[in-house]
């Protein structure tokens, strides 16, 4: 009750610092495993950005976009890991790229890997160079067998 | 705007918010579904305007639950805001008199003020931001630019320098536009268009719906306070 208190406080006294400051930026790889104690030697982003968006598809997105708002959660409970750590963001990320990967093989029938594994892959600017740097690796997690809910 | 009309039509506008949002957890994992499934009838009696004041307070007890299962907001300030909304409503169907009510309601309009004039403040004191860097940086490398294609404008640092400057200026002259009914409906229609472009260009769609539904608190409240007397 208490922690759901401390939860609730910021948006009772919000401080609306909204980007007083542009973070690095989190983006979420995941690679495919054979085995449990297989090294990960491909790493795919999640959810990569399309090219282009036309104005329509903006349109639209105004009253449906559960996507790109899961999108969203997501990057906070990557910001989260690299902040303090927990279990439940870690788990959450996990699941969200099994449903998707499940969805995803149901529709094309290829998927033959065992196990999944995530890295965040954190993004920020040098002076005018981007920098790349890995900070957070997740437990390696059967694809099967085990539910996350 | 009298008070309940204004109160009515933030019930409204809220509830269509949350319709949005729960219909997008509809599909989703079976434990969110036990969540958002009541949160959209929900907020369909709050349109309708079936007993309200209970409505609100289940709105409120399922936020929380909500709050616990994400450990946190789903997505940030446009949750944050949505809650706070939620409790101010409570408030006003709670208080004893016509004084508390308005002081539950005013103190929604005076947050959404502060919510941009704050923003604004924390972007002119930092040089970035001033300099333009700080938005150029948000096209450049953030998670939020919803195509590749948006990325480009990073390429464009003179244009970045003034929309900067734009968006900061707007933000630290928002409550001057409490002045009077012209100038407040001006500055609400520029703040509608900012949220969005934010929800075309980074994908806020939520921020606009929920930030619009605070709009009848700050247009009661100008009235009440300003030219009211």
């Amino acid at each position: 009750m208490l922690h759901t208190l401390k939860l609730l406080l910021p948006a009772i006294v919000p401080s609306w610092r909204f980007f007083d400051f542009i973070a690095p930026s989190p983006r979420i790889q995941f690679a495919l495993l054979n085995g449990v104690d297989e090294a990960p030697h491909e790493w795919h982003e999640f959810r990569p950005r399309p090219a282009h968006l036309s104005f329509r598809q903006m349109l639209g997105r105004m009253i449906w976009n559960p996507r790109w708002n899961e999108s969203l959660f997501l990057v906070s409970c990557a910001e989260r890991l690299m902040e303090f750590p927990t279990q439940h963001s870690e788990d959450e990320i996990l699941k969200r790229i099994m449903a998707e990967l499940k969805s995803h093989s149901l529709a094309t029938n290829v998927m033959t890997a065992t196990h999944l594994q995530f890295r965040l892959l954190v993004i920020k600017r040098q002076d005018s160079q981007l920098q790349h740097s890995v900070t957070f690796h997740s437990r390696v997690q059967p694809l099967s067998g085990q539910k996350l809910e | 705007m009298s008070l309940h009309d204004a109160i009515r039509l933030t019930e409204i506008l809220l509830g269509f918010a949350f319709t949005l949002q729960s219909i997008e957890h509809l599909k989703s994992f079976s434990n969110e579904r036990f969540l958002f499934m009541p949160r959209l009838i929900l907020a369909v009696l709050l349109i309708i305007g079936f007993h309200t004041a209970w409505v609100v307070f289940l709105l409120f007890l399922l936020s929380l639950a909500i709050l616990n299962r994400f450990q946190g907001p789903y997505n940030g300030g446009a949750d944050r805001m949505g809650l706070l909304i939620l409790c101010c409503l409570c408030l006003v169907h709670l208080a004893p008199t016509l004084r508390w009510q308005e002081i539950a309601f005013g103190y929604l309009a005076i947050q959404l003020v502060l919510s941009y004039f704050i923003s604004g403040w924390v972007k002119v004191v930092n040089p970035e931001w001033r300099n333009g860097l700080a938005l150029n940086d948000v096209f450049m490398f953030s998670a939020y630019p919803v195509s590749e294609s948006l990325r480009e404008w990073a390429k464009s640092p003179d244009v970045l320098f003034y929309v900067s400057w734009a968006v900061i200026l707007f933000e630290l002259v928002f409550p001057l536009a409490l002045l009077s009914p012209t100038s407040l409906t001006i500055a609400l229609g520029i703040a509608a268009a900012f949220h969005f472009s934010n929800a075309c260009f980074f994908g806020l769609n939520r921020f606009f719906w929920v930030w619009i539904s605070a709009y009848p608190a700050i247009i009661w409240f100008q009235f009440r306070f300003f030219t009211a007397g």
